[in-house]
């Protein structure tokens, strides 16, 4: 999801071009992708394997019980998938907020209910297989924390560095108009010429008026009752027009007096 | 005229609130170097000094391996591996050069043993181990081909129960020539909740009349009410080295606890001396080219001794404190381009 109006679009069309050039969904992409899930799987199977091969737990029982290592590998898995989201959004709204950190939570919750005493006596043949315990005595573990920790960190890194990297790089359109809209706090258009052809409908202008501001102008009806569409930029524009004639004119007066 | 058709419009129009129009507030993240140069230097020294901890961690961890598969001549269990011995006994000398810190834990291993192949790993019926007497009578399918035996069904079926590890051990200290029993401590060895509410003795006293016309596993040598006659609270399917065993690995080589040595003079751990191991050798590992062993060990907070976590930690570490030096030179030569 991009931060980057549509208005924005419509003074800078050269942004269009990532999407019709197909820069972000072609084989090579589709590779890279592919490579990054290979990479990920091995990290996710063998450092728990390699952190877990001759080790008990704090109170020396087992550890590296089956039923364990699944629910280790299922709980790194879940945290860096949406480490993942988590870097490839890039417009925070709520709704993001509450998705991503609400899946996290409800995996949590769901995994301790489903390890509880409660459902286990509730339901004996269903849970059986999953493991009544397991999930509050591996879970328990300093050590399997500082293994989760390990590999979803050894799983995101890679990419934000890469990623990081690139940007300062080869940064595309996309990144560089990002940097751009950071810097500058106002609206691009107001410092911008208008279009070249005046447009003489009575027709909204709700159509272009994407950003924040701009929909309640337009939805009040006003420009509906002028005969061209008086534009803000161009009032600002003719009143310091008025200024300096006004200035010039003093000027000139008080010269020649 | 156009005012009508524009009022017509207006019935039409969408509704202009900030969740339809997208315009809700955001936070727009950006990969800026502010945040990314100084977070990756941050993470790479935690790591380092995490890293340091776990390392010095597990080198203040004893462990003493003693093999006694008995495969070479010299080994003292050789003459266990000819075939079809029974009830054969040998002994394990070993010496201890400082003291072995406690409290001790004592662990059975075993090497090539896929405990996590999938079919052995859905061969039991959990319904018995529940202590369901109904399933006693007609055990799960999924127990094949350790469902039946002579006509009668098993208790407990299935393949995992059937090949419960059943050598046992005897610890001697040798003071003076003699030889004195070190106490095991057999309590609490499997986890508490497997103990307490998985596993289930059915309810009949004495135990014995649950198992009416039911046979003990092929492998086993006594059945399951019988699995230790001095405590009932460790017998039946409570029993502590049952649970231990059905509680399956998730690879190949593993170890498993099987006693604590905490009590009498043994509170402080193993004195420095000679010791004497006396184990009952009964388990088959050779037919698939499996060792076994047994394993000394003290722990600590983060369990047993695993210098993999320390050193990849600091691996990691280092790593990240390298990348962050090489994000800084490119930050500062190829600095963002400042266009429109």
């Amino acid at each position: 999801i991009d931060c980057i109006s549509h208005f924005t679009f419509f003074y800078y069309p050269k942004l269009y071009t990532p999407g019709q050039r197909n820069m972000y969904f072609n084989r090579t992409s589709f590779l890279l992708c592919i490579m990054q899930s290979c990479y990920n799987s091995l990290i996710l199977f063998f450092i728990p394997y390699a952190a877990l091969h001759d080790t008990v737990r704090q109170d020396g029982r087992e550890i590296a019980d089956y039923q364990s290592f699944a629910i280790l590998l299922q709980t790194c898995l879940i945290i860096v998938v949406n480490a993942q989201i988590f870097l490839d959004t890039w417009y925070w709204t709520g709704i993001n907020h509450f998705f991503l950190w609400g899946s996290m939570a409800a995996y949590f919750a769901l995994t301790f209910t489903m390890n509880s005493n409660g459902l286990f006596f509730i339901f004996p043949t269903m849970f059986h297989v999953f493991v009544s315990g397991t999930g509050r005595n591996s879970l328990n573990q300093p050590n399997t924390w500082l293994i989760i920790f390990l590999t979803c960190l050894l799983c995101i890194l890679p990419i934000v560095a890469l990623r990081f990297i690139f940007i300062q790089t080869s940064p595309t359109i996309n990144d560089k108009a990002r940097k751009y809209k950071m810097r500058r706090d106002e609206i691009p258009a107001i410092s911008l010429r208008p279009p070249a052809t005046r447009r003489v409908s009575k027709r909204s202008s709700y159509a272009f008026s994407h950003s924040q501001g701009y929909g309640d102008l337009v939805t009040s009806q006003k420009f509906l009752d002028k005969k061209t569409p008086r534009r803000p930029l161009l009032f600002v524009k003719s009143l310091c027009k008025l200024a300096h004639m006004i200035i010039f004119g003093f000027f000139v007066t008080f010269t020649q007096l | 005229m156009t005012t009508m058709k524009e009022e017509g419009n207006y019935a039409n129009r969408p509704s202009n609130t900030a969740f339809t129009q997208q315009r809700l507030p955001a936070w727009q993240p950006m990969l800026s170097a502010g945040v990314v140069i100084p977070g990756f230097l941050l993470i790479g020294l935690a790591f380092i000094g995490i890293g340091v901890g776990l390392l010095i961690t597990s080198r203040s961890i004893q462990v003493l391996e003693l093999d006694y598969t008995g495969t070479e001549t010299s080994s003292p269990c050789y003459q266990c591996t000819m075939s079809n011995q029974s009830n054969c006994v040998c002994k394990l000398s070993f010496s201890i050069g400082t003291l072995f810190k406690g409290p001790v834990f004592f662990y059975y291993g075993l090497t090539n043993y896929f405990q996590n192949q999938r079919k052995y790993g859905v061969s039991k019926d959990f319904n018995q181990l529940i202590g369901d007497v109904s399933y006693f009578k007609s055990p799960s399918s999924d127990c094949q081909p350790y469902q039946r035996v002579n006509g009668k069904p098993i208790v407990p079926c299935g393949a995992i129960a059937n090949s419960m590890f059943n050598d046992t051990f005897k610890l001697y200290q040798i003071i003076n020539g003699k030889e004195e029993l070190v106490p095991f401590d057999g309590k609490g060895i499997a986890w508490w909740t497997d103990y307490n509410i998985k596993y289930r003795n059915p309810d009949y006293t004495p135990l014995k009349n649950a198992f009416n016309d039911t046979e003990k596993p092929v492998f086993w040598t006594k059945p399951a009410y019988e699995l230790d006659t001095s405590d009932a609270s460790n017998n039946g399917f409570i029993n502590q080295d049952f649970l231990v065993w059905m509680r399956r690995a998730a690879l190949p080589n593993f170890r498993k606890l099987y006693r604590r040595i905490t009590e009498g003079n043994y509170k402080d751990g193993l004195p420095a001396g000679n010791y004497s191991l006396e184990i009952s050798y009964n388990y088959p590992v050779i037919s698939f080219e499996g060792t076994k062993k047994v394993t000394f060990s003290n722990v600590s907070w983060m369990g047993g001794q695993n210098e993999f976590l320390g050193i990849a930690y600091l691996v990691i570490g280092s790593m990240c404190v390298v990348m962050s030096v090489v994000m800084l030179i490119v930050y500062a030569k190829f600095r963002f381009p400042e266009e429109d």
